[in-house]
């Protein structure tokens, strides 16, 4: 029996402890929120890839299609060339008079190998420089959208500069397949 | 309160700055030390207020998870103690789940300002208890937490959801009842 008598309301206990110990039906709760914590943060990491990839799987498709929608004719793109395309869009060391003319030097001695060639590799030559400059459209095509795109010109200089080897294959090995 | 009594607060005040730092950084030992610190004070409070020991028991448990659950919202503007006993507070207001701390109409609030409740003769503390518990539900949660745990109108208004006009009119009515219950004066 509490005889204890006070003065003022406030010198009543202000500490009364629970009849039973909280802290087991506490600590579980707790347990369970730090489980809830840690198993949905691995959740996240393992759906960024799955979002990640299907991202990139998406904008290639995208890529693609608009590539394909945006591709020239073959007849508009015979002859599309650094040298003949869209100079605005092209970076400058497409642009360089050097480059061009010996590009235009070096087409005209690539046609005279190709008229000498026997009719099966002239086609296998042809069809590979067709590839390449199809793909020189494209990302032509890509640039003209997005002109600034770093990516996009540093793919058309290589591109170009690939196309410059192969037609130097074809003049130094005449029916050599490239 | 004395240098040396303001320096034991000041030295629990930092221990628990320690200890919601560590709490915030998941560690469950450091919260299980602010829990002892603080159970009896949270129980305490929601023992008043719902009179009901088992409630009272959830209500403190409760407070306590969600204590834990809302730590990286805690602002050191306040102290601890009060913000768990605000956390405290709220949980028994939504376990009643009714109507409470009806308004009453208040003339001149600033009559009934001082919190703190004396006795003409000294009362034992379980007549006290028992006299609080007869209360009415608004009178006795202002009284126990500006009489008891020593609140403030503003910070118990606060807490309740009330007027602070309101909260001063409570505490009077309270002790008015409390006058006519223990047949003593209550100033």
């Amino acid at each position: 029996m509490n005889m204890r008598r006070v003065n003022r309301i406030d010198q009543l206990a202000q500490n009364v402890p629970p009849a039973r110990d909280l802290w087991p039906a506490i600590s579980s709760a707790i347990a369970a929120d730090i489980e809830s914590a840690v198993n949905s943060a691995p959740r996240r990491a393992r759906w960024m890839p799955a979002v990640g990839m299907a991202a990139a799987v998406a904008l290639v498709t995208l890529g693609v299609f608009i590539g394909r929608i945006s591709t020239p004719t073959p007849d508009t793109m015979a002859g599309l060339t650094p040298a003949q395309g869209e100079t605005s869009i092209m970076p400058a060391a497409l642009r360089d008079a050097n480059y061009r003319k010996q590009r235009d030097a070096l087409l005209v001695e690539v046609d005279s190998r190709l008229k000498a060639m026997p009719a099966a590799d002239r086609e296998k030559v042809a069809a590979s420089l067709a590839t390449l400059r199809r793909s020189i459209g494209e990302i032509q095509a890509e640039l003209g959208r997005d002109p600034a795109n770093a990516l996009l010109q540093e793919l058309l200089v290589s591109s170009c500069q690939e196309e410059m080897r192969a037609l130097t294959a074809v003049r130094d090995s005449g029916s050599q397949e490239i | 309160m004395t240098i040396a009594d303001k320096g034991r607060a000041d030295t629990v005040v930092d221990f628990d700055v320690a200890l919601i730092e560590r709490a915030r950084k998941g560690d469950s030992r450091a919260f299980e030390r602010l829990y002892r610190d603080h159970v009896g004070r949270v129980h305490g409070l929601c023992l008043r207020m719902t009179r009901n020991p088992d409630q009272a028991a959830d209500c403190a448990q409760d407070a306590f998870i969600k204590a834990w659950k809302a730590l990286p919202k805690f602002e050191a503007r306040s102290s601890f103690s009060t913000w768990l006993h605000r956390i405290a507070v709220n949980t028994v207001l939504e376990k009643r789940r009714g109507p409470s701390n009806a308004e009453i109409a208040v003339e001149d609030p600033t009559e009934y300002e001082e919190p703190v409740l004396s006795f003409d003769t000294p009362v034992e503390e379980e007549e006290l208890e028992a006299a609080i518990q007869s209360l009415p539900q608004g009178a006795r949660d202002v009284l126990v937490l500006c009489g008891v745990y020593g609140y403030e109108h503003s910070e118990a208004s606060s807490m309740l959801g009330i007027a602070v006009g309101t909260c001063k009119a409570q505490l009077h009515r309270a002790r008015g009842l409390l006058r006519d219950r223990l047949e003593r004066g209550v100033r």
